[in-house]
C-alpha cells in the first residue's frame, strides 16, 4: 500500500493527534497541548520517516525511537518546565508516565501507519513476502517460545500471564495457547519484511518484547482488571522483573522466527539454482564463526579489566567448580569466544559501516547482559535467578562491560569480514551480490539501537 | 613486450595505498564535519554538565569519530540523527561513567548508584547526539552540495599486472594458483591465469575408489571455478609455446579434440610461466599394449573400467562356455606401485561383492591378476609392509605373478614374460608413467625421461621467468643430492615453493631452493585394510585404514567434496555398491556439432 506524501502527512498528524488525546485521557498531559502537540509530533515524523518507514514494523521502531527522542528532547530534558535544571534524574523519574505514553499512544501507531501507508513494492528480486507464511511462521515461534518461557525457572509473578503466571484457570489456559501464538504472528507481520539474519531479527523481537511490557503489564492488564493504567514509576517498578522477561520473550521469538524463516527461505527459494548463491552458507558461516571467535576474545580483554577492577572473576570460577583467579580468566575468555561466535553467526552481512557494526555489537552486549549476569549466571551458580531491580542494580558494573565487550566483538568481526569482502568483489557480479545481501542505509537498525540501549539502560536507573 | 616485472622490484602499488589509506581525503572530511557537528552538540553537553570544556571537546572528538565511522548517505536525516543518539550510550558508558572519574582520580561509576549520580550525563550525552547527528547530516548534504560529492581516495596509476600463466589442472598446477591467491590475497598487481584441459582438479588418491564402485566419480573432482577465487581458468590445451616471445597459444575445443584440430585458438601472454603439465601413461613404445589396454590416470579412466567391470558381468552371466566365461572375468592390473595395488584391491572387493547377484557366475570364474616386474610390490614401502599387502590381498583373492612383465597383448590375451598368455579382455596400464609429451617439444632441456631440468628454486635455468613443477619436472633434492620423486606429495610443497618464489621475484628478491622431507605414504589394499608409513612408523590393517581415510579427507579439496565423500562411504557401510551401468563402453564417442 503506497500513499501520496500529503496523504500521509495527513495520517501522521491525524495519529499523532489522536495519540496526544489518548494520552490527555490518560491524565499525563493537557488536551489541548497534548493532541496540538501530538498532531505536530505526527505530521514531522510523517515527513521524516516517509522514505524509511518501508514496512509496518520498520515504522514501528522508527515510532518508537521518535517517541523515544521527543521524552529525552521534551519532557526529560531541555524543555523541562519549572527551572528544576536540566537533565535531573528526578526529573526523568516524575515524567515516566509520559514515557510510556508517548510510546504507546505517538510513537508506535504513528511508526505502524506511517509504515502501513509507505511500504513501497517488495523487492522482486528477493524471497517473495507472504502472510501466510508471516503468520504460520511467527505463530510457532511466539508459542515454542512460551513453552521455553514456561520451562524457565521464572517466579510466577515475574511471567508474563499468557506463560503461566496467572494460576490454572481456564481462562489462563487459554491465554497461553491463544496469545504467544497472536503475538508471534504479530511479530511475523510486522518484521517479515525487514528480515535479513538471525541478529537483527533478534534486534527486533528485542524491542518488540520491551514494547509489549508497557502495552501488556503496564496497560492492558490493569485497564482489564478495571485499574487505570500503571504508568508511574511507582507501578513501574516492582513490574521491572517482568520488563525482563518481555525482553527475553520477545528475543526468543525474534530468534525463532528468523531460524524458521531463514529455514522455509532456504528450503524454498535459496536451493532453486537460479538464486543460488555461489559462496556456500556453510563456507561463509565457518568463515563467520571463526571471525566471531577472534572478535569475541578481542572483545574479552577490555572486559577482563573491568572484570578484575570490579572482583567478579571469582565468581565466574566457581562456574567450573573452582576459585582460581587464572581459572576465572581462562573460563571468561572461552564463553567470550563462544559468544563471539554466537555474533559471527547472527550478524553476517548487517553493518554497511562502522558505525553500525557497533550498533549491533552494542545490541548483542546487552542481549549478553539480560542473558548472561541477570539469567543463566546466577542460574549455574545458585539453581534460580530473579530479574527484580536488585539483582539489575547489582549487575550494573557488568552491563558496562558487556557493552564494551559487544562493540569491540562487532569492530573486530566487522574488519574482519570486511577484508574477506576485499577478495569477493574482484569478481564485479559477486561484489554485486554481496552489495544486494549487505544490509543497506534506510532500514530501521538505527531505531533499534537508541530504543534498545536507551530502554536497557535507561529503565533500571530510572526505576531503581 | 614491456620490461618483465619479475626481474626487478615493480613500483609497488599496495605500498603506495598504504600512504593513502591513512586518512584519505573523504575520511578527513567527514571527521571536519562531525568535529562542527560535534562541538554544537557539545555545547549542550558544556552547558548543562559540570566539567563543561572537557565535555565540549569530548563532543567534538565524538562527532569527529562517528561522522567518520559512518557512510554518509544523501538525505537521510532519520538515519543519521537517530544513529547518533543511539551512540551517545556508549559515549556517556565510555565518558562519564569510566574516563571522567578515573581522570579526577576517583573509580568508575559503574554501580546502579554511581549511574543514578551520573544519569543527567546519560540525558545530555542522547540529546547531544540527537542534536550532533542532524547537523553532521545538514552539513554532509550542504559540503556535498558545494564541494561537490566525496572523491575517491587517489590512487596511484595501477601498473600492469604481473601475469603469471600456469600451464595444467593437477595437483601441482592448481596448488600454485591457490597459493599465490593466498600469497597475493586480493591485490590486483598479479593476474593469475590457468589453463588446464579439464575444468576439475581430481583428487587422484581416491581413483581407485571410482573404479571400484565405492565413490560417485565427481565427488573426487573439484570444479576449478568454484576452487580458485582469482584465478582466470582456460579450457584447454597447449597449442604453441614461443618462450621468446612470451606467449602460449591455447586450443580451446573440447577436451578429447586433439590441439591441432581445435576450432578456436586464443594467444595467452605472461610475465612467469609455470610449467605443471604433469604425466602420461607410458607404454615403452609397445604400440600393441597401448591399443588394447585401459589408461588409469584420469576420472575418464576409472570411469571407463567400473563400467567395463560391470558389462563384461552382464556378459559372462549369459556366458555358457566356462572358458570364455573365465576368459570374461579375468582382470589384469599391469604395475604394483600405489596406482596398481590400490585399483587390484579394489576391483577385487568390487568384483567379488558383484557375484551376489550374478547367480551364473561362481567365484572360482572370477581372477583379478597383477603383473609386477620385480621381485616385490610397493617398492616405496619397507619390505615387510610389502609382504604384509602381499598376504593380506592373496588371502582375498587377488593373484600375483611377480617377476613377471607385461609382453604384448591383443584382443582376448596378455602375453607375459617369462612367456605364458592370459586369455582376458582386461587389461589395466599401471606400470609406467612419463612426462607430458608437450614437454619435449618446448626448447629446454630434459632428462631422458623427457622431463624439465629445472635448479633449486624450480627456475628453468636460461629461460628467466619460466618455472616447472610436479611430474613433468626433474627438481633435485637439496637435501639427499638426488631427485624428487614425481608424487602428489612433492608437487603440492613444490607448489607452496614456487609460488613463493614468484613473489620474491616480484619484489626483487632472490628466490629459495626447495626443501621437503617426505611424510610417508598411504595404501589401501583392500576392505578396511590399509599398509602406512608415517615418518619411520609403520602401521597395517584397520588402524591404518583409518588413517588412510582420515589423511586423505582432510587433503580433498573443498568442504562440500568432503562431505559427499563422508556420505558416499557412510552409505557403503549400510548398502551393496552400485552397479548401474552408466557408460556404454562399445559405443563410439560422438561430438555435438
Amino acid at each position: 500500500m503506497t500513499a501520496s506524501a500529503a496523504g500521509v502527512l495527513v495520517a501522521g498528524a491525524a495519529v499523532g493527534g489522536a495519540g496526544g488525546a489518548l494520552l490527555a485521557g490518560a491524565g499525563v498531559a493537557a488536551a489541548g497541548t497534548a493532541i496540538t502537540l501530538g498532531a505536530v509530533a505526527g505530521a514531522l515524523f510523517a515527513a521524516a520517516a516517509r522514505g524509511r518507514a518501508r514496512g509496518p514494523g520498520a515504522g514501528l521502531l522508527w515510532g518508537l525511537a521518535w517517541a523515544l527522542m521527543l521524552w529525552l528532547a521534551g519532557p526529560a530534558s531541555l524543555l523541562a518546565r519549572g527551572g528544576e535544571g536540566l537533565c535531573s534524574l528526578d526529573l526523568a523519574q516524575r515524567s515516566f508516565p509520559l514515557l510510556a505514553g508517548l510510546l504507546l499512544c505517538i510513537g508506535a501507531p504513528l511508526g505502524v501507519t506511517v509504515g502501513a501507508f509507505a511500504a513501497p513494492a517488495p523487492d522482486p528480486s528477493g524471497p517473495r513476502h507472504s502472510l501466510g507464511r508471516a503468520v504460520v511462521v511467527g505463530g510457532a515461534a511466539g508459542l515454542v517460545a512460551a513453552l521455553l518461557f514456561g520451562r524457565l525457572a521464572v517466579a510466577p509473578e515475574l511471567r508474563p500471564a499468557w506463560a503461566g503466571g496467572a494460576g490454572m484457570s481456564v481462562v489462563a489456559a487459554m491465554m497461553r495457547i491463544v496469545v504467544p501464538p497472536a503475538i508471534g504472528a504479530i511479530f511475523g507481520i510486522l518484521f517479515q519484511r525487514d528480515l535479513r539474519g538471525y541478529g537483527s531479527s533478534m534486534g527486533w523481537g528485542l524491542a518488540y518484547g520491551m514494547l509489549w511490557w508497557f502495552l501488556g503489564p503496564l496497560t492492558l492488564e490493569p485497564l482489564l482488571e478495571g485499574r487505570g493504567v500503571a504508568w508511574s514509576l511507582e507501578a513501574a517498578r516492582p513490574l521491572y522483573g517482568a520488563f525482563v522477561a518481555h525482553a527475553v520473550f520477545g528475543l526468543l521469538v525474534g530468534v525463532l522466527f528468523a531460524v524458521v524463516d531463514r529455514l522455509w527461505v532456504g528450503f524454498f527459494y535459496l536451493s532453486d539454482p537460479l538464486t543460488r548463491q555461489t559462496e556456500g552458507a556453510g563456507a561463509r558461516t565457518l568463515l563467520s564463526l571463526a571471525w566471531g571467535a577472534l572478535g569475541g576474545v578481542a572483545g574479552a580483554v577490555p572486559f577482563a579489566a573491568i572484570m578484575l577492577a570490579t572482583g567478579i572473576f571469582p565468581f565466574v570460577s566457581r562456574l567450573v567448580g573452582s576459585s582460581s583467579l587464572a581459572v576465572g580468566f581462562l573460563v571468561h575468555f572461552a564463553i567470550a569466544a563462544l559468544a563471539g561466535m554466537g555474533f559471527g553467526v547472527l550478524f553476517v552481512r548487517e553493518a554497511p559501516h562502522l558505525g553500525a557494526g557497533i550498533g549491533w555489537g552494542l545490541v548483542y552486549g546487552l542481549v549478553w547482559w539480560l542473558l548472561g549476569p541477570l539469567t543463566l549466571f546466577p542460574y549455574l551458580l545458585d539453581g534460580a535467578f530473579e530479574w527484580t531491580i536488585d539483582s539489575a542494580a547489582a549487575a550494573m558494573p557488568s552491563l558496562i562491560g558487556h557493552l564494551v565487550f559487544g562493540a569491540v566483538t562487532a569492530l573486530v568481526y566487522l574488519v574482519l569480514e570486511r577484508r574477506h569482502l576485499e577478495w569477493l568483489k574482484l569478481d564485479p557480479r559477486v561484489a554485486a551480490r554481496e552489495a544486494r545481501l549487505t544490509r543497506p542505509v534506510g532500514t530501521p537498525a538505527p531505531a533499534l539501537w537508541l530504543v534498545v540501549l536507551t530502554l536497557g539502560i535507561v529503565l533500571p536507573i530510572l526505576l531503581g | 613486450m614491456a620490461e618483465r616485472p619479475g626481474d626487478t622490484a615493480r613500483p609497488d602499488g599496495a605500498a603506495a595505498r598504504s600512504r593513502t589509506r591513512f586518512l584519505p581525503p573523504s575520511l578527513r572530511r567527514r571527521a571536519a564535519i562531525g568535529a562542527v557537528g560535534g562541538a554544537a552538540g557539545g555545547l549542550i553537553l558544556g552547558a548543562t554538565l559540570s566539567q563543561g570544556w572537557v565535555m565540549a571537546g569530548l563532543g567534538v572528538v565524538v562527532g569527529a569519530g562517528f561522522a567518520a565511522a559512518v557512510r554518509p548517505t544523501r538525505a537521510a536525516y532519520l538515519d543519521t540523527t537517530v544513529s547518533a543518539a543511539a551512540l551517545g550510550v556508549p559515549a556517556w558508558a565510555l565518558s562519564s561513567v569510566i574516563l571522567l572519574p578515573l581522570l579526577a582520580g576517583d573509580q568508575p561509576q559503574w554501580t546502579a548508584e554511581g549511574m543514578r549520580g551520573v544519569f543527567p550525563a546519560l540525558a545530555g550525552w542522547l540529546v547531544y547526539g540527537i542534536v550532533m547527528g542532524f547537523l553532521v547530516q545538514a552539513l554532509s548534504d550542504l559540503v556535498a552540495r558545494v564541494a561537490g560529492p566525496e572523491s575517491e581516495p587517489e590512487r596511484p596509476p595501477r601498473p600492469e599486472p604481473t601475469r603469471v600463466l600456469i600451464l595444467g589442472g593437477g595437483f601441482a598446477g592448481v596448488s600454485t594458483a591457490a597459493e599465490l591467491e593466498r600469497l597475493f590475497g586480493p591485490d590486483p598487481a598479479i593476474a593469475i591465469t590457468l589453463v588446464s584441459d579439464t575444468n576439475a582438479l581430481l583428487f587422484t588418491p581416491m581413483l581407485a575408489e571410482v573404479a571400484a564402485s565405492s565413490l560417485e566419480a565427481t565427488h573426487i573432482s573439484t570444479p576449478l571455478r568454484t576452487t580458485l577465487r582469482r584465478t582466470a581458468v582456460v579450457r584447454g590445451r597447449v597449442a604453441a609455446l614461443d618462450l621468446d616471445r612470451r606467449e602460449v597459444a591455447i586450443a580451446t575445443g573440447s577436451a578429447s579434440v586433439p590441439a591441432a584440430a581445435a576450432s578456436g585458438t586464443v594467444t595467452l601472454g605472461y610475465d612467469h610461466l609455470v610449467l605443471a603439465l604433469g604425466s602420461v601413461s607410458n607404454y615403452f613404445g609397445a604400440d600393441r599394449i597401448a591399443a588394447v589396454a585401459l589408461d588409469f590416470k584420469a576420472l575418464g579412466d576409472a570411469i571407463r573400467i567400473r563400467n567395463h567391470v560391470i558389462d563384461l558381468f552382464e556378459r559372462a552371466e549369459s556366458e555358457r562356455d566356462p572358458a570364455r566365461r573365465r576368459e570374461l572375468l579375468t582382470f589384469v592390473v599391469a604395475g604394483g606401485g600405489f596406482a596398481g595395488v590400490e585399483l587390484a584391491g579394489g576391483l577385487n572387493d568390487f568384483a567379488r561383492g558383484m557375484l551376489a547377484y550374478y547367480p551364473a557366475i561362481a567365484a572360482s570364474d572370477l581372477q583379478i591378476v597383477l603383473v609386477h616386474s620385480r621381485e616385490r610390490i610397493l617398492p616405496e614401502l619397507s619390505e615387510r609392509l610389502a609382504g604384509y599387502a602381499l598376504e593380506r590381498m592373496q588371502a582375498r583373492g587377488v593373484t600375483f605373478r611377480l617377476r613377471t612383465r607385461v609382453k604384448d597383448a591383443r584382443p582376448g590375451a596378455v602375453l607375459l614374460d617369462p612367456p605364458d598368455e592370459l586369455p582376458t579382455r582386461t587389461l589395466v596400464w599401471t606400470a609406467g608413467t612419463a612426462p607430458s609429451p608437450l614437454v619435449r617439444q618446448l626448447p629446454v632441456e630434459c632428462d631422458k625421461r623427457g622431463a624439465v631440468l629445472v635448479d633449486a628454486t624450480l627456475a628453468v635455468p636460461g629461460r628467466p621467468g619460466v618455472w616447472a613443477l610436479g611430474d613433468c619436472a626433474l627438481v633435485p633434492d637439496v637435501r639427499t643430492g638426488k631427485t624428487c620423486p614425481p608424487t602428489a606429495q612433492f608437487a603440492l610443497r613444490q607448489a607452496r615453493r614456487l609460488a613463493r618464489n614468484i613473489r620474491r621475484a616480484t619484489r626483487g628478491e632472490a628466490p629459495e631452493p626447495f626443501r621437503f622431507d617426505a611424510l610417508g605414504a598411504l595404501c589401501v589394499i583392500g576392505h578396511q585394510t590399509a599398509c602406512a608409513e608415517i615418518r619411520g612408523l609403520r602401521f597395517s590393517g584397520l588402524f591404518a585404514w583409518l588413517l588412510w581415510r582420515a589423511v586423505y579427507l582432510a587433503k580433498l579439496p573443498g568442504l562440500e567434496r568432503k562431505v559427499r565423500v563422508l556420505v558416499d562411504w557412510t552409505i557403503e557401510l549400510f548398502f551393496p555398491r552400485d552397479i548401474v551401468q552408466t557408460l556404454d563402453v562399445t559405443a563410439p564417442d560422438r561430438s555435438q556439432p
